[in-house]
């Protein structure tokens, strides 16, 4: 739980470049009409394949193409490879003709395969994980029924954690914290931004977040929202 | 931005989340608009958290974000619905029961909350002249809410309640203990009390299929469910019981509750600027770039087709074609292209199709609309000559509706209206039309018989001239193989014998044919026959006698249309078994007519005249030896041109095999023979002189046998 690791600067650069090759499996998994799970799963074998590996020795956008095919297989999204080479293609030269079905096109989906043959391997074939996804949603309905019906209605509480959530992929948070830890510190950071309060938080026994995840601490929830709010931060640095 | 929504931030936030968003924002126009709404409520609540001053900045930062209007859109409000949720995801207890909260604190929530029109669930506890009274247990819509402990009483009244049957008082019908649905009418929200209804009028819309009245403890809603097992069992915290329900763990959890919160993932939300759908091309799209690509894969292959079909390798062409339109089923290009091939190649039908089909596609292409025309009028055409009239005309209609400036359609409308105009004031004089129409009927009967017959004559023959070559080089090979004169002298000996074996039984009864038929082997037969010999050869004999006198033309004739006949009957014996009668009979009078000539006499002569034979038939050889491959591959048909061979010697071997008419026979063959000059004059005299030696050769044997 070294959750803040001092920042240098050679880090710095590295966080930037994950940032961007994430949002460019972000921006993929969109056009390709990926669901979040599968797009959170491929971040994160992305994230966890270059834990173990020095980040130079490999192409990063070919570890995110394998990365999402991978991750549609493990999720049981069914993706074309035609379909992940094309849009991604597209990304790295917009505006671009698509490529023509020549050699040049099957060599490309080789190279991915093999990849994701080499992530597999190295990450010892344990590519499926817990994500937060379900945890807030359920935390979310409980919410919901808790909470007065038109403050709910007035704030997209739910909107707006699930886009910190997707977002939170942009660095490798998914690593470090515990999925419900993430879910439960999504919850609150949307409730902080639109100013809602959940009922009877004060005269209650227990939290709202104590009850949603018994091991997490208030400290816990403030780490995940500050690293969230780098990643944020990186975003308005590379724009 | 919505306004709404920043004020409540900022009274949560405080006024330096004001001044944050003023210079983060300054550019946004919305929030220039909503700023001077925003100055005049300065009332702020009290001054939160400190360590927030990081999330202020991030919220000034994504101010326009966060409070976006189209994210507010984003929650629709069908959550409401009763659908049964069970088994797409858990069903948890209510938060409140794990936090704790006391009893009055959540009665009071639930006065704030409750809304008219929520469906409530509970038990009667009396029954009064003016109503009955419920105690809340749960919630059956809206707010699920922890009541049961708050022991919250109802009031339900007489006009709520609908009448069960058409006399006596509702309320006889329930009873205390009874479980209750019904739908909230009124809250005095002051003195929290509530009125119930178990009119559907009070439910809203969306919810009125919801069965309100007595209902089962089966009919409790699945959370108070849960909460009663949960008070039973030691399981007490959130994530245990969240682990324990099955739902947690079923695959499309995420998809059922994302449907049930309102989110999309079609559109999925973010906070980063980079990843917002508005920046994204609809053409970037994996659908539209697979289109795209597919399209273009698809006209390389068709252009590589239309290389094959101008070179004209109209099958390499197809497929190139079907393969394009495998790549991408509606590319128009390709269906022209494979329509235009299928035209050429006659399938005016598909090419229709395919015509149409890109037409469907691409309304504007010049091309598919062009030949579609095109081939609708040469379909019409064929139509009318088929007499479809009526079908004709509507391709010419459809050709017509397609374009109106096609002429050529119109022409042939018009001409077709006209011809069905005549037809129609023919048919006006009934008689005379039904009589023209049978002289016509009836001569054309006559011409398709004629036709038929026509085309039957030439096949059968092409198909006897071919068998016959067959058999022909069949023939010299036999004799080439047979130099050697003794071999020859033996040969000819054994066929003297079986012919003039046969013979007896031809010329003595053909009703004993059955008997005999199959002898592949004549010379076998000849063994086991042996008796019968002697008989026979007196009796040809006697034959040859009563011929003697016969026209010497007519002998002539005959003997060259036998020997043709024998050269025959060796192709076909070592063939088919089922040849060896009719070529038995034909060596029959073969051999009748060789007795007849006796005198003429030259032993060498045989081997000149097959000699020369062979050189006639020597060009044909080669192509006859491929022929006899093929006859063996496929028997069946063989057997079937043997037959009609046989057929064709009987009929030509006919008036020889019956002597006693010989005199007529003599004048039916003087025609055939002059008509037949070239069958003659391939045969000249040194065939003759074979079968004379043949019958020589019999003779000196039958006169060796006497003795």
């Amino acid at each position: 739980m070294n959750a803040t690791s001092s920042v240098s600067s050679p880090d710095e650069e590295k966080l930037k470049k994950h940032f961007k090759v994430t949002r460019f499996i972000m921006e993929a998994g969109v056009k390709l009409g990926m669901r979040s799970i599968p797009i959170a799963t491929a971040c994160t074998i992305y994230h966890k394949f270059f834990n173990e590996i020095c980040f130079d020795d490999y192409d990063p956008y070919l570890v995110a193409m394998s990365a999402i095919y991978l991750a549609g297989k493990v999720e049981e999204q069914h993706l074309r490879t035609r379909d992940i080479i094309n849009v991604c293609h597209r990304y790295l030269n917009p505006g671009s003709e698509p490529l023509e079905v020549d050699s040049k096109f099957w060599e490309l989906r080789d190279s991915i395969v093999q990849c994701e043959l080499l992530m597999l391997r190295l990450l010892n074939f344990r590519v499926s994980f817990q994500h937060p996804h379900k945890f807030l949603l359920h935390y979310l309905l409980s919410l919901k029924n808790w909470m007065n019906r038109h403050s709910w209605d007035r704030s997209p509480i739910a909107t707006a954690s699930w886009a910190l959530l997707r977002d939170s992929y942009h660095s490798d948070l998914c690593l470090r914290y515990e999925a419900q830890h993430i879910a439960v510190a999504v919850l609150y950071f949307a409730l902080q931004c639109y100013g809602v309060e959940v009922p009877s938080t004060d005269s209650a026994e227990n939290q709202w977040w104590q009850v949603f995840s018994v091991d997490v601490t208030k400290i816990i929830i403030n780490n995940v929202i500050s690293d969230l709010i780098h990643v944020y931060t990186l975003d308005t640095e590379i724009l | 931005m919505d306004k709404d929504l920043v004020r409540q931030s900022l009274s949560y936030h405080g006024p330096t989340l004001l001044s944050l968003l003023r210079c983060e924002q300054h550019e946004h126009a919305g929030f220039k608009q909503l700023l001077g709404d925003l100055s005049k409520w300065p009332q702020y609540r009290k001054e939160r958290n400190v360590n927030n001053v990081e999330i202020q900045h991030f919220i000034a930062r994504k101010a326009d974000l966060l409070f976006s209007l189209s994210w507010k859109s984003n929650t629709p409000e069908n959550a409401d619905s009763l659908e049964p949720s069970q088994g797409y995801s858990a069903v948890m207890p209510p938060l409140e029961q794990f936090m704790d909260v006391p009893n009055e604190e959540k009665k009071e929530l639930f006065f704030r909350d409750v809304e008219r029109g929520d469906v409530v669930i509970g038990k009667i506890s009396s029954i009064r002249d003016f109503g009955f009274f419920v105690v809340l247990l749960a919630m059956g819509s809206g707010i699920l809410r922890d009541i049961t402990t708050l022991e919250i009483n109802a009031l339900c009244p007489v006009r709520d309640v609908p009448s069960q049957s058409s006399h006596g008082d509702p309320l006889s019908y329930y009873q205390i203990g009874d479980p209750i649905q019904a739908a909230v009418k009124d809250i005095d929200r002051y003195h929290e009390k509530l009125t119930l209804s178990l009119h559907k009028s009070a439910l809203p819309t969306h919810m009125s299929s919801v069965k309100l009245g007595v209902i089962t403890t089966d009919d409790m809603p699945d959370y108070y469910k849960q909460s009663a097992a949960m008070s039973v069992s030691n399981v007490n915290n959130y994530e245990a019981a969240l682990r324990q329900s099955l739902a947690f763990s079923n695959p499309s959890t995420v998809e059922s509750l994302l449907g049930k919160l309102g989110l999309s993932e079609s559109n999925p939300p973010s906070l980063i600027r980079g990843l917002q759908r508005e920046n994204f091309s609809d053409q970037d799209f994996a659908a539209s770039l697979r289109k795209k690509q597919s399209s273009s894969w698809a006209l390389k292959c068709v252009k590589l087709g239309v290389d094959y079909f101008k070179v004209g390798r109209h099958v390499d062409a197809m497929n190139e074609y079907n393969k394009a339109l495998e790549i991408d089923a509606q590319n128009v290009e390709a269906l022209v292209a494979r329509g235009a091939l299928y035209a050429t190649k006659g399938s005016l039908n598909k090419a229709i199709h395919d015509f149409e089909v890109a037409l469907e596609n691409c309304p504007t292409h010049r091309n598919a609309r062009k030949y579609l025309c095109q081939t609708l009028v040469e379909r019409g055409g064929q139509l009318e000559e088929e007499d479809k009239l009526l079908n004709a005309e509507s391709y010419y209609s459809k050709a017509l509706t397609i374009d109106k400036t096609f002429t050529e359609a119109e022409e042939a409308l018009n001409k077709l209206r006209l011809c069905k105009q005549k037809s129609l004031g023919k048919r006006e004089k009934p008689d005379e039309k039904t009589n023209e129409k049978k002289i016509e009927t009836s001569a054309e009967k006559l011409r398709k018989l004629l036709k038929e017959e026509k085309r039957k004559r030439k096949r059968r023959q092409r198909s006897s001239s071919s068998s016959s070559s067959s058999s022909d080089t069949s023939c010299s090979s036999d004799s080439s193989s047979y130099s050697n004169k003794k071999h020859k002298k033996k040969r000819q000996k054994r066929n003297s014998e079986s012919s003039s074996q046969s013979k007896k039984y031809t010329s003595s009864a053909h009703t004993h044919k059955d008997s005999y038929s199959p002898p592949a082997d004549t010379s076998a037969s000849f063994l086991s026959h042996k008796s019968d010999v002697k008989t026979v050869l007196e009796e040809s004999g006697r034959a040859a006698c009563r011929r003697r006198a016969s026209n010497e033309s007519a002998r002539y004739r005959s003997l060259s249309s036998s020997s043709l006949e024998i050269v025959e009957s060796y192709g076909g014996r070592s063939e088919d078994s089922r040849d060896s009668y009719s070529s038995e009979k034909t060596q029959a009078s073969t051999s009748k007519t060789c007795s007849e000539d006796k005198c003429t006499n030259s032993k060498s002569s045989r081997r000149v005249s097959t000699d020369s034979y062979f050189k006639n038939t020597k060009n044909r050889y080669d192509s006859s030896n491929q022929f006899q491959g093929q006859r063996y591959s496929n028997r069946k048909s063989e057997s079937g041109s043997a037959e009609r061979l046989s057929r064709s010697k009987n009929s030509r071997s006919l008036p020889l095999d019956l002597p006693h008419i010989q005199s007529t026979n003599q004048l039916e063959n003087e025609k055939p023979h002059n008509g037949n000059t070239s069958v003659s004059k391939d045969l000249p005299g040194n065939l003759l002189n074979i079968l004379s030696q043949i019958a020589e050769f019999e003779k000196e044997k039958g006169s060796r046998q006497q003795k």
